[in-house]
């Protein structure tokens, strides 16, 4: 079984659940960092080194704004990171289905 | 090397589809409003509210509910009111986008059927309706408002079985102006708020089984 074609930036714990979970929202959502943290069971800091490794590929987009005087940090998947997670999800189911037969 | 790298393990592919999934339903359980818990609130009221009233209208001489039942009824739709607010409030908090304005403009799209039910009640007043008139007006409006709203709230979120119960209720608000007072509040109980608890209860079974 080679998993050699997945994304390697996908393809690791931490980083495929930030990604799932950006992916399950609507497309053109964005969700608040304590939002997603919620969702993820991460501490701040975990999250935020993920995140960052994910914008750096461009997976992710954070958007820093103010909500009345308080800054607010929100994330959405870009539509490469859309497209790279749909790609690893099939690439993933492939590999399941050929590890069964 | 950050401490937290250590999560970044290699993955067994089971359980990167494991981890997908459970995301996903994460994402349904914690963001999502949950249809159980709307149809439901509004389920209990209809079905309790209108059989109050529909006991009251039998009770009373002119054959129209009291005011302790209209009490009991405002109550229990205020209630419902309150837990579709509270939950959506809760369920949407921290999420901005396309779904925040899709359900704004869809939010006041309520607000402003209602007012226009108000409007028109008002009217039929002023022209001198009959109790019996206005009392099936008031119902049927309503309920076509939410039935309606439904079924339009279903074909953007592409959720059959909404549409269905929008598309039900609908209808049942019609055929109430048929049976005249006091049948209209039996059948807007068990049809009306019958159908919203069925509703309930089926997204209850799909969720069980992996749906949505």
């Amino acid at each position: 079984m080679t998993d050699d074609d997945l994304d390697p930036v996908i393809h690791a714990q931490s980083r495929l659940r930030v990604v799932a979970t950006l992916a399950a929202m609507p497309h053109g959502d964005r969700v608040s960092f304590p939002k997603l943290q919620r969702l993820l069971d991460m501490t701040a800091g975990n999250l935020s080194t993920h995140v960052r490794k994910l914008e750096e590929a461009e997976y992710v987009l954070v958007t820093k704004t103010h909500e009345g005087r308080t800054p607010a940090t929100y994330l959405e998947l870009t539509s490469s990171g859309r497209l790279a997670f749909e790609r690893y999800s099939r690439r993933l189911t492939d590999l399941l289905k050929g590890a069964q037969s | 090397m950050a401490p937290d790298d250590a999560s970044d393990e290699p993955l067994d592919l089971a359980e990167s589809l494991a981890i997908i999934q459970a995301q996903r339903a994460r994402v349904r359980d914690q963001v999502a409003p949950d249809p159980r818990v709307l149809f439901g609130a509004w389920g209990v009221a209809w079905l309790v509210g209108y059989l109050v009233l529909w006991s009251s209208a039998r009770a009373e001489p002119y054959g129209h509910p009291g005011g302790a039942a209209f009490t009991v009824f405002g109550v229990l739709l205020s209630a419902a009111l309150a837990v579709t607010i509270a939950h959506i409030a809760r369920r949407t908090a921290g999420v901005r986008g396309a779904s925040e304005r899709t359900g704004s403009m869809y939010g006041w799209t309520w607000t402003i059927g209602f007012s226009a039910v108000v409007l028109t009640m008002i009217g039929l007043t002023r022209a001198g309706a009959g109790w019996e008139v206005l009392a099936l007006g008031w119902n049927a409006l309503s309920a076509l408002v939410v039935g309606v709203l439904y079924a339009a709230g279903a074909a953007m979120w592409e959720d059959w079985r909404m549409f269905g119960l929008g598309a039900w209720i609908a209808l049942v608000a019609g055929a109430t102006t048929l049976l005249g007072v006091p049948g209209s509040y039996l059948l807007m109980a068990l049809a009306g708020g019958g159908g919203m608890l069925a509703a309930a209860t089926l997204a209850h079974v799909s969720r069980r089984k992996g749906g949505w």
